[in-house]
């Protein structure tokens, strides 16, 4: 076993140094198309956090003065209520554990103004879905009313907000997925491509290993190991990459104006690690594939 | 240990290697094929170590028919023969020593046994004290000791060469056989296709004489004719 595994790095580490420029060239493909993967991921995260206060159908948010007890708040609630069946499907109370969380979403890349959100002061919420959101004026409707209760912060439709970022959320998403699609496919090919000159510049040494019986597995898996660090090679420079890209978004968007509407559009809770992860995995993924089809294709060279 | 049972190859409608050849090799013997180029003697040997299939008929080898036999079976019958070429197909970037240990490497076998058997080997074909040297540094009867210690390091029980002495000069040609016939000499079955009268002449074995696909002549202790 020790004399195999020493066999099939031998000859893998061989390989890659008779073709250095192919095996380059594999590694910054496999890199641009996994980095273009995991800033997808990212980017749709950053969707996600934007619209997170919106989710499970949420159309309208209430938000209630910091210092509203829950007296006060009963009259927010006899109003709701009032519309449950009529116009509203369901509502919910976010208290202030639930609002700084949303806060910490939505202000993930704003740190300064989230530092001024606390326990005292932050308004709470009502999230509330209505039974046909389509029915637009009558959301306007009730927001008009809810804005003359007492306690009231503010009320914000989803209208305003949603529909923007949501078509944003589409174009960029269907962008971004379609070239990382085809950048993907690219790299997997340049990998078999590199694998089949591999192959085919040791075509004397695979007759003769063949014919003195080595099986078609030990042959194969020196290739297989070839593509696959090529792959987990373009993994680990695009993830550095998109920390850094990430890093440095983050940053910009600190500088943006609070009101821009894009402080949510950052991912700061190590969600950008797991995507490393998977982009690293994604391309031992890609190698493996292109190497292997490469080298079961061609083993008859 | 080898045996053909009406085999017949075709490479294409019209191009028959094989025609209905039917014979037997007894373990521990040594066969010369002889025949013109064309007449099929290089396509017998892809049969038997399982290049080439038949489109008819039976291959027998060591009691098995290797016709249908699946693919993952395939290396476990290879390294039951070796292989000798006309071209030698030594590894240019290896040495003496690591083409040989190569053909063990290869299936596995542990370095413990490849440090024993590849210098006992190497000692065999003659060639002692030019382990590091690399193909080129080697004459071509050299070069074809190296081919013939790698074909052998595994004891195999049968050796097929084609055209072993086709590239080279008659003094060494002579060397190679007599190493041929030694390793026939520890009971390895030997099959070999030649063109060299002067060889099946001088050895008088069993001669095969194949004539377009079809055996004409089947001899003990023969001559080239």
């Amino acid at each position: 076993m020790i004399s195999r595994l020493r066999y099939m790095f031998r000859e893998t580490g061989e390989s890659i140094r008779r073709n250095p420029t192919l095996s380059v060239a594999s590694v910054i493909t496999a890199a641009v198309s996994l980095l273009i993967f995991g800033l997808t991921l990212i980017i749709q995260h950053g969707f996600d956090n934007l619209l997170s206060q919106w989710e499970g159908g949420v159309e309208m948010i209430v938000y209630v003065n910091s210092g509203a007890g829950e007296e006060q708040r009963l009259v927010i609630e006899d109003a709701l209520g009032q519309q449950q069946g009529v116009t509203i499907e369901a509502w919910s109370y976010c208290d202030v554990a639930c609002s700084l969380a949303d806060a910490d979403r939505l202000f993930a890349g704003d740190p300064v103004t989230r530092a001024q959100l606390t326990e005292l002061n932050i308004p709470t919420q009502y999230k509330v879905v209505p039974l046909d959101a389509t029915q637009v004026e009558i959301l306007r409707g009730l927001r008009d009313r809810y804005l003359e209760l007492p306690n009231v912060y503010s009320v914000q439709l989803a209208e305003e907000q949603l529909d923007l970022i949501s078509k944003l959320q589409g174009f960029v998403s269907t962008y971004t997925t379609g070239l990382w699609i085809a950048l993907m496919i690219a790299a997997s090919l340049l990998i078999w491509n590199t694998i089949r000159t591999a192959m085919f510049a040791r075509r004397r040494e695979i007759e003769v290993m063949k014919l003195v019986g080595a099986t078609d597995w030990f042959i194969r898996l020196p290739f297989m190991l070839e593509g696959l660090l090529q792959g987990v090679a373009g993994g680990a420079v695009a993830s550095v990459a998109m920390w850094f890209i990430n890093g440095r978004w983050t940053a910009g968007v600190e500088t943006f104006p609070a009101n821009s509407g894009m402080t949510a559009l950052v991912v700061v809770d190590g969600y950008e690690w797991r995507v490393g992860l998977i982009v690293v995995l994604f391309g031992a993924l890609i190698g493996t594939i292109g190497s292997g089809t490469a080298a079961s294709k061609f083993l008859d060279v | 240990m080898i045996r053909l049972e009406n085999v017949t190859k075709r490479y294409s409608t019209d191009v028959v290697a094989l025609d209905g050849v039917s014979f037997d090799v007894p373990k521990g013997e040594f066969v010369f094929l002889v025949g013109p180029s064309g007449s099929g003697k290089s396509t017998l040997l892809r049969l038997i170590n399982r290049q080439e299939r038949p489109e008819e008929g039976s291959v027998f080898v060591a009691g098995r028919d290797i016709v249908d036999m699946s693919s993952n079976q395939i290396p476990q019958l290879r390294r039951n023969i070796g292989n000798v070429f006309q071209d030698y197909k030594l590894l240019l970037n290896k040495t003496v020593f690591e083409n040989v240990a190569f053909a063990l490497e290869v299936i596995g076998k542990p370095q413990h046994v490849i440090s024993q058997q590849v210098p006992a080997v190497i000692d065999l074909v003659g060639l002692s004290g030019k382990e590091d040297r690399f193909p080129h540094q080697l004459s071509g009867g050299e070069q074809q000791r190296v081919s013939i210690a790698r074909a052998f390091v595994n004891r195999p029980l049968i050796l097929v060469a084609d055209e072993p002495t086709g590239n080279l000069d008659p003094g060494t040609g002579e060397g190679i056989m007599r190493l041929l016939d030694r390793i026939n000499g520890t009971g390895t079955t030997v099959v070999m296709a030649t063109h060299d009268r002067r060889i099946v002449d001088a050895m008088r074995r069993r001669v095969v004489q194949l004539d377009r696909g079809v055996i004409v002549r089947d001899q003990e202790r023969g001559v080239y004719q």
